[in-house]
């Protein structure tokens, strides 16, 4: 047999167990092996895919669902909680504005504690209008009570989604989970993407049973009354604040059992690229881990001690296994896709918090945070120069700038 | 399908209540008392969305404390229509998919006017298009957002004062804007079964056409006007008295329209004079005389319209110059 | 009872109650003009309505505060402050029959207050009546205190300013100086003729009753309840909780009834009264001054009032009113077509006392809280 007779054989072997689907389009197939129930459908950029995906998926009976186009942002995520009280399996999505829209209900969502997944297309808030990526949009629902998770392709976007339903859905966590994927980067670009079997999703993911379903065969449940604040305020969000402690070990678990039954393998809450003799710790999230990794490779050959950290839970915020990961660091930079303005160091959200995770940390690395604001795409020398400049502030002993603005035309970075 | 039960007299009306005593409402809330009727009518096979608002708040506001004897939920103040609509999609997936069984269940919104005929207009018509058989939307119109206190909503009828139109020494009139008319905004829409209009009187109205809508087998609207002892500064006795005056004088006007065809379910014979309704409020005491007059001219007027309509038994928007 | 904030001692609160609604604007202008007297005699005044009684509702009994601090206030007045302690130097009563029920708060009336404390009732009934009804039905505890009656709107529709300058005699945290000098600088200087009269007409008394005295000690002692300790896994442990929490005769026993955060269940939920049940969880007897009785004899049997009450307050077989929900609205008695239900005085009914001062909604400021 030629040689490019046999390469086309292993190929034909590999190629019908994957597909070349966009992030979009892989989540819309985790939702389908779900067996979702109810999903609730507004278009905006650049999450919109999932949705004409699951559409013509329901249309062509691959699965059955509820499909509702909502009047709004708001209708949708509404939709989707009280489907979810009912007892449904729900899904739902939204980018940029669209979220910002939905925030009434994004929020009560959490704090009524309903499992509802949502997909979170990151894109840039209006004003002006932008579809370029920042994390602001679903970032400002961070707070709440939401599990918040960053994919890095496409691939670990369908299997984020199908692990989300298994722990918003455990008794003890019962919060709503964000799959958070980079607009355009994971949305727009289709990959090989390799699919769990559907004997092996149901193994996965037992049926979703509420406890106490709004429904008359069970009862007459009243959720969410009104209350007095003195006689029952902070007890209520003390059981939002248990869910959210006991997500954690939930997180982990469900991993674990991922890996043993569908057979593909992550770490529960963050990805180590050459930490473990690393002086300069680069920590990130989402899609731009890989041009990170990527530029560290490059400067490792010119002998420069660079790891990256991808954090793949925002929330719950893995302070433990960060602060292990960058214990031996000396310096750690935060290549961070948000802003705060007017925070502490007018700084962004990802380093507030890592700043924060590290501030009881024995060894305390120098920080800074290299923002890349306003949908401008990063080159890897922005990668290579953060980290120039951390290996200056290594040299110098402190760190003269904290806050860069690489991609800021002008910036001296 | 079967006919509905209607009430012919008291007697025909369930004497359980599912939405029982216990609750912060006013003396003489005629909200309240709507959705006791409305339950009545519902039965235990239902599900209630509950938006915010006075049947949000004094119905709940301690803790332990429940008057709903049927499976009840809290949707944000304009999110009435969406939570309807999530509530009835999962019913009926669930039971195509056979995860529950298959049985008629209700799905009720009861929204204040406020929330539903303002921020809530685009959800509530997006749920006037999803057809599922079991589907009601009942406004409860007490005229303003009574729960913060009074303010005007877009159902606030003109020359009424509230907190955000009051009466003073150089604005006089009060609340400017005309009524909107939510139930003809609806009837509009494609795939809506039944759409009424209803008060607190007379006594069998409401309930009826709550049973009607049920079994309409689609989406449905009551506008149901009422009468607010705090909102309209009147005694709390004379709530069911003002739901009377207001068909006996025009203001207000019910009606019914299913299958293209409309009809009204009062006339006045004859119409008495505005004032009759007005001077029993004290949030039209500013008033003075012309304006109740202008009042009077334009409610006259739009009678033309109605009147028009249900000898056609067809729609027509009324229209009158505002005052 | 413990102090539990010790900071009150050095405050001078003033507890207002009146029915929501027809009360708002009387209990508005009081509470403010007796602010305005703290701050003009040199002292930090605060007056407010009590937050979780806002919106107010029409007959459910609401309370307003004025704090005056000696002469400073340092702590931050948390708008929803429970009798927990011994707090209240004055309580005003704008409509007498809150005294035969409930506070706003599901409390006795001296529930919170000092034992020195003073007590002004607008009322028509006499100081013997009075001090009877509160030995009976509003004290837990010892009151060595003073009482000042009168009939408010013999003096003014407003009975704001009689109440005041019936407080201002009997109440030495307050001069009548400082008073007319609120007065003048709310834009109410044609108030001060009227106001120096009921200063000069009312007569507060000394009142002595011992803790044995008041009955409500003694039932409160009786009916102690006890906390349930089981996680809210479903209805019938709820239940518990809900059953519990209602026999509660007290804020503070309510308080002891609310499961920690351990015990509830997640998500919201409670559970609503199983068909042909009522709300255990609250009742509403505070609200009704007026009650209905119902003439058997005339009565044909139409159902129309059962049907037609808000609050589901009247037995549709038997066509009796459930006096734990009936609010005294009035409906019942109006729509009834053989005129068979009468309204009469609900301290007439439950005590037979005669009452004459009656406030109505034609009294009524058109002022809302929010």
């Amino acid at each position: 047999m030629s040689a490019s007779k046999k390469a086309s054989k292993s190929v034909m072997k590999t190629l019908p167990k994957k597909f070349m689907w966009t992030g979009t389009r892989a989540i819309a197939e985790a939702v389908k092996l779900a067996d979702v129930d109810v999903i609730a459908a507004y278009p905006i950029r650049p999450y919109t895919g999932v949705m004409n995906s699951l559409a013509k998926m329901l249309a062509d009976g691959e699965f059955t669902a509820e499909i509702i186009g909502a009047d709004s942002e708001h209708s949708q995520f509404e939709i989707a909680k009280h489907a979810s009280a009912v007892g449904a399996r729900t899904f739902v999505g939204s980018s940029g504005v669209g979220l910002a829209y939905a925030s009434e209900p994004i929020i009560v969502t959490a704090l009524g504690q309903l499992p509802v997944v949502a997909m979170a297309g990151c894109r840039s808030l209006d004003d002006p209008g932008n579809f370029g990526m920042e994390w602001n949009d679903v970032l400002g629902f961070r707070d709440h009570g939401w599990l918040m998770a960053w994919a890095k392709d496409a691939q670990e976007a369908l299997d984020m989604t199908l692990v989300a339903y298994k722990v918003s859905e455990n008794q003890k966590v019962l919060l709503p989970s964000f799959v958070a994927v980079d607009g355009a980067a994971i949305t727009h670009i289709s990959v090989a993407v390799e699919p769990p079997t559907k004997d092996g999703v149901a193994r996965f993911l037992p049926p979703y049973k509420p406890i106490h379903p709004l429904d008359p065969i069970y009862g007459p449940v009243t959720k969410a009354q009104h209350i007095a604040p003195s006689l029952i305020g902070p007890e209520l969000r003390r059981v939002i604040d248990q869910a959210m402690k006991n997500a954690s070990g939930v997180i982990e678990e469900a991993w674990e059992t991922y890996a043993d039954i569908i057979g593909r393998e992550y770490p529960a809450f963050l990805e180590q690229d050459h930490t473990g003799d690393a002086e300069i710790v680069l920590v990130t999230m989402g899609a731009y881990a890989k041009d990170a990794m990527y530029a560290a490779a490059k400067l490792r050959e010119q002998g420069i001690k660079v790891g990256v950290v991808r954090i793949r839970y925002f929330r719950p915020f893995p302070k433990k296994e960060l602060s292990k990961a960058v214990a031996k660091a000396k310096a750690v930079g935060v290549l961070d896709f948000s802003y705060s303005f007017g925070s502490a160091d007018d700084s962004s959200v990802l380093f507030n918090e890592v700043r924060s995770a590290l501030y009881d940390s024995v060894s305390k690395p120098l920080l800074m945070d290299f923002m890349f604001v306003g949908g401008r795409e990063p080159a890897i020398e922005h990668f290579e120069r953060s980290v120039k400049l951390l290996k200056k502030s290594i040299e110098k002993g402190k760190t003269e700038k904290l806050v860069w603005w690489p991609t800021l035309r002008g910036e001296d970075a | 399908m079967t006919e509905p039960l209607i009430a012919k007299t008291v007697r025909d009306v369930p004497s359980i209540d599912l939405y029982t005593s216990g609750h912060r409402t006013c003396a003489g809330c005629g909200a309240a008392l709507g959705y006791r009727l409305l339950l009545k009518a519902a039965g235990l096979n239902t599900v209630i969305l509950g938006p915010t608002g006075c049947m949000y708040v004094a119905n709940g506001h301690q803790f332990l404390s429940s008057p709903y004897s049927v499976p009840w939920y809290h949707t944000q103040l304009g999110a009435g229509g969406a939570a309807g609509v999530g509530t009835a999609a999962a019913f009926r997936i669930l039971m195509m998919k056979g995860k529950r069984q298959k049985e008629d269940v209700n799905v009720i919104v009861y929204g204040g006017d406020g929330g539903t005929g303002d921020m809530g207009l685009s959800g509530l018509s997006m749920a006037m298009g999803y057809d599922y058989k079991r589907f009601l939307y009942v406004l409860y119109d007490n005229e303003s957002y009574a729960n913060t206190g009074i303010q005007a909503s877009s159902m606030t009828p003109w020359g009424a004062s509230t907190t955000f139109t009051p009466a003073g020494r150089v604005k006089k009139v009060g609340n400017a804007r005309m009524k909107k008319n939510v139930a003809l905004i609806i009837a509009a829409h494609p795939g809506v079964r039944y759409v009424a209009t209803a008060t607190l009187h007379p006594p069998l109205d409401f309930f009826n056409k709550a049973k009607k809508a049920l079994e309409a087998n689609g989406p449905s609207f009551i506008h149901l006007l009422v009468p607010c002892p705090k909102g309209w500064f009147t005694d709390p006795k004379y709530t069911l008295d003002l739901s009377r005056k207001a068909l006996e004088t025009g203001l207000w006007v019910s009606w019914e329209y299913e299958n293209g065809e409309f009809e009204l379910s009062y006339v006045p014979k004859p119409r008495k004079h505005v004032k009759e309704y007005l001077r029993m409020q004290k949030r039209f005491q500013h008033l003075t005389e012309d304006k109740i007059e202008e009042i009077e001219r334009a409610t006259a007027k739009e009678w033309g319209y109605w009147k028009e309509m249900n000898e056609r038994k067809k729609i027509i928007l009324p229209w009158a110059a505002p005052p | 009872m413990e102090n539990v904030i010790p900071e009150n001692d050095q405050l001078d609160w003033v507890i207002i109650h009146g029915r929501g609604v027809l009360n708002t604007g009387h209990a508005g202008t009081f509470a403010r003009t007796l602010a305005t007297a703290g701050v003009l005699s040199g002292r930090e005044s605060y007056y407010y309505m009590r937050y979780d009684d806002s919106p107010e509702r029409d007959n459910i009994p609401m309370i307003f505060y004025t704090v005056i601090g000696n002469p400073k206030i340092n702590i931050t007045l948390h708008e929803e402050v429970e009798p927990l302690g011994e707090i209240f130097s004055a309580i005003v009563v704008m409509e007498p029959t809150i005294m035969v029920s409930q506070t706003s708060q599901r409390a006795l009336l001296f529930d919170g207050a000092k034992k020195d404390a003073v007590l002004v009732v607008n009322t028509s009934l006499s100081t013997e009546e009075v001090t009877g009804l509160v030995k009976k039905r509003c004290l837990a505890q010892e009151w060595h205190g003073k009482l000042v009656t009168l009939r408010a709107r013999k003096y003014d529709a407003n009975i704001a300013f009689p109440l005041l300058a019936a407080l201002t005699k009997a109440w030495d945290r307050v001069a009548l100086e400082d008073m007319l000098d609120a007065l003048d600088s709310l834009g109410y200087s044609n108030k001060t003729d009227m106001f120096r009269r009921v200063y000069s007409d009312v007569e507060p008394i000394e009142v002595h009753i011992n803790a044995q005295e008041a009955t409500m000690a003694r039932t409160r002692k009786a009916e102690q309840c006890i906390a349930p300790v089981k996680k809210i896994t479903d209805m019938k442990v709820y239940r518990t909780y809900q059953e519990a929490a209602a026999k509660a005769s007290s804020y503070a026993e309510r308080m002891k009834m609310m499961p920690s955060w351990q015990q509830l269940p997640a998500g919201l939920i409670e559970f609503g009264p199983l068909p042909n049940k009522k709300n255990v969880g609250f009742t509403t007897s505070f609200a009704r001054f007026l009650r209905p009785t119902i003439n058997k004899k005339k009565c044909s049997d139409c159902k129309m009032c059962s049907l037609n009450c808000p609050d589901g307050a009247i037995d549709y077989n038997r066509v009796e009113v459930d006096l734990n929900y009936c609010k005294g609205c009035g409906i019942c008695a109006r729509t009834c077509p053989s005129k068979a239900i009468e309204m009469m005085s609900e301290l007439l009914a439950a005590e037979g006392l005669s009452e004459e001062e009656v406030t109505t909604i034609e009294d009524a400021l058109v002022e809302y809280g929010y």
